[in-house]
């Protein structure tokens, strides 16, 4: 039995090495560096098939990545990027304007994949990504419970829940202190109302929408697993798929697990939403995150075009028709499944929620949030004073960064 | 050797001894033991609640994958041999057909061959004779036990695991003749000398040792990364950039360990008698000739001991390579670390599991194989303080 | 031994931890009185991003770094003094919370937080891991021969396990639901969540802990119970001493040396922890002083890392360590003046 099993895996690996699905020989040898979940390992296979290629995907790309990109020659052609992460490969100028390469090579692009900055290409997105709400339809359906729409009927509905004794915890929440809750927090305050920064690049969290946006996220404690603050995307994942909670505020990119037939056991019973609403008539409480690649500076123009052109093959209708559910693509031959409805949905909404503000003062406003919003959730502070402690931490961080004088 | 009547001990304390020892090893084993049983069962299996189902792992059954009572009989009888055959022929066998100056790479050796004679055995020969008996046995041939493979293959096969096995294995290996070399050579030479320089070079060793490694893994990314750049006038067009290399992580890890190494050794050459070599100086030796001649045919014992503390912790490491190593130069550690980030997926996790007891293995077998000479070593004099 | 012969033996290690250890430790010293910043510019920046189906543009003014001819930042490199010191200590609100007499105050201050962590964190284990250690030693020593080897293979198990995956083993026994949690829970009969408070997170850490060190000191004790003088035990046995007092005034002081020798490894590894606050997810609740720094350089999203107090902070790190040292550090000062010469 394992002979044969792992004589077949040797052969199924041989024999995708010696199909090359690629319409054409890459000669140039291209180095790539980008996170590692799904859409980037169907991806960066795919690119693979061009030979010559070498994918480095890695979770922590973001410790590397800026530097590795400034020196000369840049130890990557191609950089997966988000949103966020971009930033400091824009601040430093380190990755270059893909204009004449999309000219070239970018037939199939969209319009909508072309991030421009200033009127350049910089980059080219391949997904969007944002978290919204999941919810187990038949939960849900069996008492009688419409699909919540604002953060204060998901509350309602889990008390329902909670009270009928279906589940003890009926509530998801990636929480994890660090990246997470600030996300989470992110994800509250522009719901509120809230705006992040003054015109001076003071923080200005310290505010009425900042004390909303805390109750709000309080008011989950009630109805979340006690251990919240260690549960991270990965962890409510499993607590869905083995039937735990009832709902959570999830990445879009975590769909496809629920339906996993080897590791779920709710196969076709969670649903997707748009993600609930902080107030009635405002936008969901999310934001809209992309994902997608670059290409270096400092390397050769030659390399460059090698590289873009691999990044393409990377990006073609086949590539997402081999992993249409791993995202919400934004590439041409995406064909959107039930799982997907949500994003949509969230994406659409009118008004539509906001992209994740990528600047250098947000990077430092989501550590600080991340650091200090714990206390708040374990109860050693109060909202007002955590909102203080931000407002301290930022500014003492921004000053060190030269954002603040 | 018989113990004096005096000596001897109540039945209590005799009890007491062994139940304490019996739940220390319980302790010991049981979350290795737990994590390895987790490496066999679906991801469902995996993380239930019910311990029961974790062990009889029903949906991986369910999945046809399982082992029959024969399966397992005949599986422990053939692990029983196995260990009792390495802990009781083995060494034997070593000593017989190894050179008597080469005994630790006669231990390598007979340990690779051992281990791959294992692997063979266990999941080459024994699954074929199984499966045919199964087929004959009819009921008891039928799967209780839930339990898959196909994590383990994943990683090694599809994965690529055995990249990161053979860089692992490359940077330990560094890393500990390196450490040994530079190491053995201090050692010796902080024994022999009074001065008050040594002393404080030792205690400065200790603060480096103490030193946090965040703290020193930041200073070098950045030199790392542009090295190309900076070594350029000193070397010209061929400069090395040396972020992703091993030599550069070995030279980074075996600095890192010198300190516990230099005072490892230091204390296992100052039970070495001083006159020993004092004499071969009276006989003309230098100081290099008294320690080649004198020293080295003496030493092993301590420097196998110190050898091993360097192997764990270039095998073990994580911040280090992490973060200065590229995908095609990863190590096992930091490969594994790779799947439990931000995005992953129960599957990966518990293949996750399933490359953590890979790892663990060859440290299993260091161990069985080491284990006399680690206590050896240290009651010849390495531990006096 | 000359000197010349010396340098020639040591020369070797000096050279390489002088590179890789001193070298880099002189730079964060330096680096701890400094703040090297970009020189900030605000432009306007237009920015198309993705939704679905169409892209959304913004314009906004954006604080950027300013680049020179080559394309490389322009940063500049200012003295600030004790600046990084106070950011990470934060003395003002220490010494505000110490006129409150308010405990909980000075806990919200990271470093404070940290620190006592820390140092519960080394000093509580100490004890734990050498009795620990000192009782399975005795233990084995009394055993049967043959059941020595394999248990002393058991016993040395947590240790050689690599740190990262010996926590998490332990923590997926505890975590939501985990077997052992579901057990506790049947036992008491309540609802056990372990991660959800500091103290029941600290006390698994604990165990943590001495799980993973206690064999460390086991191998070394039982390498040292065997050169146990067994005249003077059994001298002492005929001047009447009781089985404790053998193990008080014999054993324990022929082992006095490991004890010291295991102390020092013991307070330098745990002062270091790291790897536990990682694998056990602790962050919420208790983080230790080494990864306060690693999260002071941590770089965020946009690729911001606040360099300077990561090296203020590992500076008084290292201070503490030097305090920690000094008192199993007299002995072999000590000990090197009585054998020197």
């Amino acid at each position: 039995m394992f002979l044969k099993r792992i004589a077949l895996a040797g052969a199924v690996s041989l024999m995708g090495s010696a199909a090359l699905a690629c319409s054409y020989q890459n000669e140039v040898p291209i180095k790539s560096l980008s996170a590692g979940f799904e859409a980037w390992k169907a991806v960066t296979d795919a690119m693979a098939e061009c030979g010559n290629f070498q994918a480095e995907l890695d979770q922590e790309f973001r410790k590397k990545q800026p530097a590795a990109f400034e020196a000369n020659p840049s130890l990557y052609h191609i950089g997966g990027v988000a949103n966020g992460t971009i930033t400091p490969l824009l601040n430093a100028g380190t990755i270059r304007p893909l204009d004449d390469l999309v000219e070239k090579y970018g037939q199939t692009l969209k319009p909508n994949q072309l991030i421009r900055i200033n009127g350049q290409i910089m980059a080219v997105a391949m997904m969007v990504n944002t978290q919204h709400l999941m919810y187990r339809s038949d939960v849900l359906a069996d008492l009688g419970i419409a699909t919540p729409t604002t953060w204060d009927e998901v509350y309602a509905a889990a008390a329902k829940i909670k009270e009928a004794g279906v589940m003890e915890y009926p509530l998801g929440a990636t929480m994890k202190s660090g990246w997470n809750i600030a996300q989470e927090f992110v994800n509250m305050y522009p719901a509120h109302g809230g705006a992040f920064f003054n015109a001076d690049n003071t923080t200005a969290v310290n505010s009425d929408a900042g004390m909303a946006a805390l109750e709000t996220m309080k008011a989950a404690l009630e109805f979340t697993d006690p251990e919240v603050l260690v549960s991270d995307s990965t962890y409510v994942q499993q607590q869905f798929q083995q039937g735990k909670i009832a709902m959570a505020n999830l990445w879009a990119s975590r769909a496809g697990a629920m339906d996993d037939e080897a590791e779920s056991q709710v196969v076709g019973k969670v649903a997707m939403a748009a993600a609930p609403k902080a107030v009635a008539d405002g936008a969901p409480a999310t934001t809209l995150w992309w994902d997608g690649i670059v290409i270096a500076k400092n390397i050769s123009d030659e390399e460059a075009e090698a590289a873009f052109r691999l990044a393409m093959e990377g990006l073609d209708a086949e590539t997402v028709q081999g992993a249409n559910d791993a995202a919400i693509w934004l590439v041409d031959g995406y064909q959107p499944t039930e799982i997907a409805q949500g994003a949509i949905a969230t994406a659409t909404a009118n008004p539509a929620p906001p992209a994740y503000p990528s600047t250098t003062q947000m990077g430092l406003l989501h550590s600080a949030l991340g650091n200090e919003l714990p206390s708040f959730l374990t109860g050693e502070r109060d909202a007002a004073a955590t909102l203080a402690a931000i407002e301290e931490a930022y500014t003492t961080s921004a000053k060190e960064a030269g954002v603040l004088k | 050797m018989s113990t004096p009547k005096a000596m001897q001990q109540s039945f209590a304390l005799r009890f007491s001894s062994g139940a304490f020892l019996a739940i220390w090893c319980l302790l010991a084993a049981f979350p290795i033991f737990w994590i390895t049983v987790m490496s066999f069962k679906s991801p469902v299996d995996a993380f239930a609640d019910s311990p029961l189902d974790v062990i009889f792992g029903p949906v991986t059954r369910a999945s046809g994958d399982g082992l029959s009572v024969v399966d397992i009989v005949l599986g422990l009888v053939v692990l029983f041999f196995a260990i009792r055959w390495a802990f009781t022929r083995l060494p034997a066998l070593v000593r017989q057909y190894c050179p008597p100056g080469l005994i630790v790479l006669g231990w390598l050796v007979g340990a690779l061959v051992y281990a791959i004679a294992f692997v063979l055995v266990f999941f080459g020969l024994l699954p074929l004779i199984l499966g045919l008996l199964n087929g004959l046995l009819g009921p008891l041939g039928t799967p209780v036990l839930g339990l898959t493979t196909d994590h383990y293959v994943a990683v090694w096969a599809e994965n690529e695991f055995y990249r990161n096995f053979l860089n692992s294995m490359l940077v330990t290996a560094g890393v500990v003749t390196i450490s040994l070399t530079v190491g053995t050579l201090a050692g010796y030479g902080l024994a022999r000398s009074g001065s008050d320089l040594a002393f404080w070079l030792l205690i400065f060793a200790l603060v480096f040792r103490a030193l946090p490694h965040s703290v020193l893994v930041a200073g070098y990314l950045p030199v790392f990364i542009n090295s190309s750049e900076i070594l350029r006038p000193i070397f010209g067009e061929g400069a090395p950039t040396l972020y992703g290399q091993p030599w550069a992580v070995i030279a980074v890890l075996v600095s890192i360990n010198q300190p516990f190494t230099i005072w490892m050794l230091r204390s296992f050459f100052q039970n070495i008698p001083a006159e020993l070599d004092e004499a071969a100086r009276v006989d003309g030796c230098s100081h290099f000739q008294a320690f080649r001649r004198v020293i080295m045919p003496v030493m092993w014992p301590g420097v196998i001991t110190t050898g091993l503390f360097s192997f764990l912790l270039g095998y073990n490491d994580f911040l280090v390579t992490s973060l200065l190593l590229d995908a095609q130069n990863q190590t096992m550690v930091p490969a594994i670390a790779g799947y439990f980030n931000r995005e992953t997926t129960t599957t990966d996790q518990v293949e996750a599991v399933a490359a953590a007891v890979s790892i663990t293995a060859p440290l299993f077998l260091l161990v069985m194989i080491f284990q006399r000479q680690i206590v050896s070593g240290l009651t010849a004099g390495a531990v006096k303080g | 031994m000359k000197f010349k012969t010396f340098a020639a033996f040591v020369g070797p290690s000096v050279f390489m931890m002088l590179l890789f250890i001193a070298a880099p430790l002189v730079s964060v010293f330096i680096q701890s009185f400094q703040v090297t910043q970009p020189i900030l510019e605000q432009i306007e920046v237009e920015t198309c991003t993705p939704g679905f189906l169409t892209q959304t543009c913004t314009t906004e003014i954006k604080t950027v770094p300013a680049l020179d001819e080559n394309g490389k930042t322009i940063t500049e490199t200012r003295w600030v003094g004790l600046q990084s010191y106070q950011n990470v200590l934060q003395m003002d609100k220490f010494w505000s919370a110490i006129g409150n007499g308010s405990w909980n105050q000075i806990m919200q201050i990271d470093f404070w937080k940290a620190l006592r962590f820390t140092l519960t964190f080394t000093l509580l284990t100490l004890p734990l891991v050498i009795g620990v250690g000192l009782a399975i030693a005795l233990a084995v020593n009394n055993a049967t021969r043959s059941i020595r080897g394999p248990v002393i293979f058991v016993s040395l198990l947590p240790f050689i396990i690599t740190p990262v995956i010996g926590s998490l083993s332990i923590y997926w026994l505890f975590v939501g639901d985990g077997i052992l949690t579901v057990m506790l829970e049947r036992w008491s009969g309540q609802n056990i969540s372990m991660f959800a408070q500091s103290w029941t997170i600290e006390i698994l850490m604990y165990f943590y802990q001495v799980w993973h060190v206690a064999p460390f000191a086991f191998v070394i004790f039982y390498a040292g119970l065997q050169t146990v003088n067994m005249d003077t035990l059994e001298s002492a046995v005929i001047d009447g001493a009781s089985r404790w007092e053998r193990l008080r005034h014999v054993i324990v002081p022929h082992l006095m040396p490991l004890i010291i020798f295991i102390s020092l490894i013991h307070l330098m590894d745990t002062y270091r922890a790291f790897e536990v606050i990682v694998g056990f997810r602790s962050q919420a609740h208790v983080i230790s002083l080494q990864w306060l720094t690693y999260d002071f350089m941590t770089p965020d999203d946009a690729g911001n890392r606040a360099m300077s107090r990561a090296s203020a902070s590992a500076m008084l790190t290292m201070i503490g360590i030097v305090f920690l040292l000094i008192l199993p550090l007299r002995r072999t000062w000590r000990d090197h003046k009585g054998s020197a010469h």
